[in-house]
Order: structure tokens, then sequence, then C-alpha cells
């Protein structure tokens, strides 16, 4: 996507994102308790923790859809919960199974999108157009088909346009590779590649460590509301073979004993 | 399996709310009574038969509306079971005995009992036949309530059922508000209804209903024609049994795709065609077309907008049905209140697709957001609802009502556009996620802001009533039309601001209200707070929690 244009230089040497003691409980849970990241411009942070740890809690609090119970998030020095505007402004967002504006098709979604993020009709219609041709969902556009008929995987290829629709200068997806077939996988890490390579820094969710470990040069470990470990791959796997044995180091197994399940042979 | 499934429905029907349960119940009781009352003092066994068949009508017609009016409150539902390992058929059939177990049908049996009661008194050797017809009337009617709840939900999958579910709709709400004005000279007739019975044309359409079959079976009999009798039981036996099997089809588990099936692109989907927008480049201009594009083609939209313009329509009917023609030039701008009604949850309606609008914030964006969908929700309605207020006008001939109608529309078009926003905004109330919904009534709750629309209405719309009869009285009602035109653009734009400036304010916590549910929400609104906080308060406590079927 050449035709990109980052948003205004931004202040000094600040971050790309920081979140700064970010705490959240819902009832009795705390989701995230006391979550302190700091992203270094032009990296790729891979964000793991098992089920349930507080993830998207925390990635929901970092882009403003969640108001934390106290701390905060800063997007390149921008305060997100003081100037959410401004903040907004240079972060791509792609929360993970939520609705979109379902009765449109994927073109008139990014053509809504764009105009309302105020870029014009014209490099509106070239972004979009070249996006959908690039995560192939020009052919369901051609036959006019709407969101609510698209697949998992093609719903999470056009959320991630809307996310890269507006050339942000931090993207923060939340599972991007969920559901998404091994092709468009590969187009999907070029995109990010292409992003980073750019200047532009990224953070993503996931389960799969390979995943994790094969594509994003910074981890951050994170259970039950809590930062457990974070650092350059090199520095979070220390001595581990995996980036999967240091998860399960940290975060404890459940072992599957001989005893267990037996009814499984039987 | 049929025993599981009636557990299963206790233990929902023990997490549902009050409320609905006891006035449905006592409704129920009170109609068993009535049906027995008329019965029992009937002056003739010709009146007797005349007034069950009515009463056999209303009890059909109960059937057929209750559950939709509640929700499908203590109703299990066929998705529910879509993942089981089970056959499709035997969960429908299930399914639908599981609808036997309970108040309703209990005492839908006391109420048909009368038939055997009417057959026993008229002469004893066609009480078989009043047995018969008993049992075979509770089957019928229960099948045929679930028969109509599923269509409903089956609704979503065709043009056509929504239409149907949209025409349901619109006559239930029109019953709702203005069923009173058929019923007063019913009700003023009831006493002398079990005297004289029902007369002339009333009698000859009662006949043809098929829950009035058991009751001329009954009669046959009595009057030594057995084989009418059996013919018409016969023939109602028939049909209960289509009933059943369509009910069982119908009930059967089935994955389906959501909504409606296109098969032809969708209008106005070629963005990347080059030609001429219509809309303004702007934020504004997007939200238009997207609404727009939203309202056109999304089903459940479809069915408020539709089932909006029925309710004006059967309210203008049964005005001149009920010898009131003085409503019906009115229809449209019933339907534009409606309307109000019906869009007065907008945000709920597009559940955590709001997403978009919080990470998308811009300068001007929110504004946009409100402002566009008031513009889509007037070009939508202004039109159709002038264009209905013109039709009833010439089909009574009321052109004196021609003044007035234009008033009110005016003011109502304002009025509600602005109360639809605020309510959207301060009230919003999740249903089923979009992209998850199969249901006609998955969409978010909003009793409260019916309500409230009812009552802030004519408050909000008062210097217009009074200028109205002001003018009305001096002979010039014209001169309240400019009246009407500043009340109603005023309160359009004041509430939309309002409902703009509350939207930007509490941007991530109105997302919170859709994406974690109420409590979470409850913790973020301010104790004490001012008229819209109490206001968000109240519809957190008052409307209905939807949740979806799946995780
Ligand atoms: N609506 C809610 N109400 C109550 N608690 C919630 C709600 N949503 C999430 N939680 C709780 O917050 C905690 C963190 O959830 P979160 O969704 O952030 O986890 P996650 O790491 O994204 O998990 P996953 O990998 O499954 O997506 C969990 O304990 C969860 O139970
Ligand atoms: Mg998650």
């Amino acid at each position: 996507m050449g035709g990109m244009t980052r948003a205004d230089a931004p202040a000094a040497a600040a971050p790309a994102l920081e979140l700064d003691e970010l705490t959240k409980t819902f009832n009795e849970t705390r989701a995230a308790d006391g979550v302190s990241l700091t992203v270094p411009r032009g990296a790729m942070l891979g964000l793991v923790g098992p089920n349930g740890a507080g993830k998207t809690t925390s990635l929901s609090m970092a882009v403003g859809l969640l108001r934390p119970d106290s701390g905060t998030a800063r997007v390149l020095g921008v305060d997100v919960w003081k100037d959410p505007v401004e903040a907004k402004h240079r972060l791509g967002v792609l929360p993970d199974g939520l609705s979109l504006p379902e009765r449109l098709t994927g073109g008139e979604l990014l053509d809504y999108w764009g105009r309302l993020r105020g870029l014009d009709r014209d490099v509106t219609r070239t972004r979009a157009e070249e996006m959908l041709k690039v995560l192939e969902l020009d052919g369901a556009e051609r036959d006019g088909v709407l969101v609510a008929e698209y697949s998992t995987g093609m719903r999470k290829k056009i959320g991630l346009a809307t996310a890269l629709l507006h050339a942000p200068d931090v993207l923060v997806l939340d599972e991007p590779y969920e559901a998404v077939d091994p092709v468009s996988a590969r187009v999907l890490t070029a995109i990010l590649r292409r992003f980073t390579d750019g200047g532009g820094t990224v953070v993503i969710s996931s389960h799969v460590m390979a995943l994790v470990e094969q594509l994003t040069d910074r981890v951050a470990i994170i259970a039950e509301g809590r930062v457990l470990a974070d650092g350059t791959l090199g520095d979070v796997r220390g001595v581990d073979a995996t980036l999967e044995d240091t998860f399960v180091r940290l975060v404890g197994a459940r072992e599957v004993s001989e005893e267990d399940l037996t009814w499984l042979n039987s | 399996m049929v025993e599981l499934l009636i557990r299963l429905k206790f233990t929902l029907g023990r997490h549902t709310t009050g409320a609905t349960r006891w006035f449905s119940l006592s409704l129920i009781l009170l109609g068993a009574g009535l049906t027995w009352y008329l019965t029992v003092t009937a002056a003739s066994a010709e009146v007797r038969s005349s007034l069950l068949m009515l009463v056999l009508a209303v009890w059909a017609g109960g059937w057929v509306l209750g559950p939709t009016i509640t929700n499908g409150v203590g109703v299990l539902r066929s998705q529910y079971f879509t993942l089981l390992p089970l056959d499709r058929n035997r969960v429908g059939a299930g399914l639908l005995v599981t609808m036997f177990i309970g108040a309703g049908a209990l005492f839908t049996l006391v109420a048909t009992s009368a038939l055997a009661w009417h057959a026993w008194a008229s002469d004893a050797a066609a009480l078989f036949l009043g047995l018969l017809g008993m049992l075979l009337l509770v089957v019928f009617m229960v099948s045929l309530s679930r028969l109509v709840f599923r269509a409903l939900g089956a609704a979503m999958h065709s043009r056509l059922g929504m239409e149907i579910a949209s025409l349901q709709w619109g006559l239930i709400v029109a019953g709702l508000f203005f069923g009173w004005v058929a019923v007063q000279p019913a009700l003023a007739a009831v006493g002398s209804l079990s005297e004289f019975g029902l007369q002339g044309t009333a009698v000859t359409v009662l006949s043809v209903l098929p829950t009035s079959w058991p009751v001329l079976a009954v009669d046959a009999a009595v009057a030594g024609a057995w084989g009418a009798a059996f013919g018409w039981l016969g023939a109602f036996a028939a049909l209960t049994l289509v009933t059943v099997l369509v009910t069982v089809r119908l009930l059967a588990p089935a994955v389906t795709s959501r909504g409606v099936r296109r098969r032809s692109r969708p209008l106005g989907s070629r963005v990347f065609d080059g030609g001429r927008p219509l809309l303004p480049d702007t934020p504004l201009g997007a939200v238009v077309g997207k609404e727009l594009r939203q309202w056109w083609r999304d089903p459940w939209r479809g069915l408020e907008l539709r089932s909006s313009l029925y309710a004006g329509l059967f309210i203008g009917l049964l005005g001149l049905i009920s010898y009131l023609p003085q409503i019906a030039p009115f229809s449209g701008v019933f339907a534009v209140v409606i309307m109000g009604m019906s869009s007065s949850n907008l945000y709920g309606h597009d559940g955590t697709a709001l997403w978009l609008s919080v990470v998308g914030q811009g300068r001007d964006t929110v504004r946009a957001e409100i402002r566009g969908r008031q513009v889509a929700i007037a070009l939508l309605i202004t039109p159709l609802a002038a264009l209905m207020s013109v039709v009833m006008v010439v089909a009574t001939g009321e052109y004196g009502a021609v003044p007035y109608v234009l008033i009110g529309l005016v003011v109502a078009l304002g009025v509600t556009n602005g109360l639809a926003v605020l309510l959207s905004v301060v009230a919003v109330t999740p249903g089923v996620d979009p992209h998850r919904r199969v249901d006609a009534n998955d969409t978010g709750d909003n009793q409260l802001q019916v309500w409230l629309t009812l009552v802030a209405f004519p408050v909000l719309a008062a210097p217009t009533l009074a200028a109205a009869v002001w003018a009305g009285a001096q002979g010039t009602p014209w001169l309240a039309v400019p009246v009407a035109l500043a009340n109603g653009a005023l309160a359009a734009w004041l509430m939309g601001w309002a409902a703009h400036r509350r939207l930007e304010s509490r941007l991530p916590e109105t997302f919170t209200r859709i994406r974690y549910g109420k409590e979470i929400a409850a913790q973020a609104v301010p104790r004490s707070g001012g008229l819209l906080d109490r206001l968000e308060r109240g519809a957190l406590s008052a409307n209905n929690e939807i949740k979806p079927t799946g995780s």
C-alpha cells in the first residue's frame, strides 16, 4: 500500500504505545490488574495469555473502548483518555467478535468509514479497492455480498481493512489470525511486515505461540490480569527452547495424567 | 426426551421476570371465567352457540398474538438444540409437547370445556362430540400459536415473511393503542349479549372461522343432522392435524443463515463504479448513506418501519369500521409517532457495531452520527406518512381535517425524531448482537422508550396543540401550521443536540452498556445525576435483557 502517508509526525521520542497501570474489575473479577507495557516505535508485539487472561480487556482500555478503573494509555505520547480524538487518529483497531454495520457490502463499509474519518472520497476509493483486492474480498464485493453474509475469516479481513484505511501509526489487533485460512494468513503477515517496515507499530493478541514466535520481535505474557513477562523475544524466552515452554513455565500447566480421561480409550 | 424438555422449560420459566407472567395468567383466568359466565347465562341454545363461537375465536386470537407480545416468555427455542445429535423432527414434536404443559393450555381446556357443557345441555347424545371438540380445540390453538411464533422467526428469511410479520406487528400495535375504539361498542353490547346473542353478519363471519366448526358440529348433532356433525368435526380434526404437522416441521431446529436471502446485488451497492454520489462528501453524508442502506436492507429495521406504517393504517381502518371516521385521516400521524417509538433504540439495534464510532471518533463524528440518523429517519418516513395521509383524506372525504393533519404531521415528525435519537442514546438496550440474530424479536427491548414517548410526545407538542385548538376556534386552523413547524424543528434540533452531547461524553460507557451488559454498565452511571442519568438508570432496570442464543 505505497500510497499511504502516515499521520502528522508525533511528538518527540515517546514510545508508540504505553499502557500505564491499566486496571479493570468486572463484578468481582480482576480482568486487568495494573497492566503496564511499553511498545517502542516500529516494533511488533505479541500479547499472549490463556483464555480469560485479560488480553481483550487490556487492549480495549488501551484504544478507548473501555474506560479503565485506574491507569491510562498513551499513543505516541498522546493520552487516550484525555485527548481521545488525537489519540484515535493515530490508532488502527481490530476488535474481536464484534458486529459491524451488517447490511453494507465490504466496499460500502470502507467508503462510509473513510469519509467518517475525514479522508476524501477518491483517496478512500483507491485505498478501499486496493485493500479488497489484496485481502481477496473483491470477488464478494463484485457479487454484492453483505458483511452479514461474510464468513468469520472474511469478517476478520474486512475488520483489518477498516483498521488500516486511514493509515494509522499504531495498529492494535485482537486475535487477527483467528479463523483466517493459511493463504490469507500469509497475506496478513505480509501486510503487517510492510506496515512495520514503514515505521508503523503493531500489537497483536494471540494464543498461538508458534505464530507469535515467528512473527513478532517482542512478546508480553499476561495471565489473570497481570503481565508476567515483557521484552524482546530472546529476553522473554531466556534459556527455554520455545516460547511455549516459557509460557507453560510462567502460567503453569495442567498436566493430564495416566488415570485421567481413561474413558477416552474405551 | 420430552420429559427432559419439560423440565428444561420449567427451569427457564423460573428465570423469567414476574410481571408479564402474572399479567398473562390473570388474563387467562379472567378469560376462562368469562367464557363460562357467558355459556351458563346464555338465554337459549342458539345464543349460547353464537357466543361460544365468538369466545373461541377470541381465545385463538389470544394464542396467536400472546407469545409475540410477551416476547416468547417461557418458550424453548429450537435453536437451543441445533447442535445436538437428535432427530430434528423428534425435537420439533418434543418442543410442541412442552407447549401443552402450563397454565395457558390448562385454562384453555377449562374454557373449551364450555363446549362440552353446551353439547350436554342441548342434547346429552351430542356430549361425546363436545368432548372431542374440546380436546381438538386445545391442540389446534396451542399448535397454531407455536406455528405463528415460529413463522415470525422464519419471517426474517424471506421478504414475504417479513411483510407478514410486519402486518401482524402492525395489527398488534394498532390493537394495543386503539383497540378500545373497537372494544367499546362491544363492551356496551356485552350486557345484552347473553340475552340476544350475536346478530346478522357477525354470526355469518364467525361461523366461517375454524374455531367455530366444533360448535357447528355440536349444533348439527343436536338438530339430528349427524352427517353434517361428523363432517364439521372431521374437517376440524383434519385441520388440526395439518397444523400440528406443519408446526413440528417448523419447530425442528435448522441451521440457517442470517436474515433475508438476496438473489441480486443490493440496491445502491456500486460504490466503486464512479457514479456521481448523491450525498455530500462529509461524515454526515457518510452516516446518512449508511443509515438509509441499513433501513432499506436490514429485515429487522424493515420490520420496524413497515409495522409502523401498517399500525398507522390499521388505526385508521379501526376508526372507519367503529364509526369514528375522524381518526382515519390521521393514520399518517400515528404512523410517524409509532415509527418514533420503533426507532427509539437505534444503538441497541446496531449492537456492538458502535465500536466503529468509538474508535473512529473525530472532531465532529459523533454529531454527524446523530444528525445523520435523524436525517435518514426523516427522509424515510416523511414521504410515506404524507402519502398515507393524502390517501386517507381522499378516501374518507374528510377534507376539513387537512390543516389539522398537516399540523399533526409536522409536529410529530419533529418531536418524535428528536425523541428517538435522544432515547436511543440514553436508554440504549442491547438485544442479540446483529450478526447472531435469528428471531423477529431478537432486537433490544424498548418498552421504557415506548412509554416515555407516549408521555413525552403530548408534552413536547403542547405548544402546537394549544395553537391548533386556538386557531381552530378562530376558524383559521392554518395559522397553527407555522407554530407546528417551529415546535417540531426546535424539538428535533434540541433533542438531537442533547443526544450527541450525551453520546460524546459517554461514548465508551455507551459501548460498555452494549458490550458488557446491565450490571457493569450500572457501575458507570452517576448515582445522583441529572434527568438523563435518571433516565438511563430507569432503562437499566425497566428494560429486559435479551440474551444471545450463542456464546
Ligand atoms: N461481560 C463480562 N462480564 C463479566 N466479566 C467479564 C466480561 N467480559 C470479560 N469478563 C472477564 O474478564 C476477564 C478477562 O477477559 P478477556 O476477554 O479480557 O480475556 P482474553 O484474554 O481476551 O481471553 P480470550 O483469549 O478468551 O479472548 C475474564 O475473567 C472474564 O471472565
Ligand atoms: Mg479476547
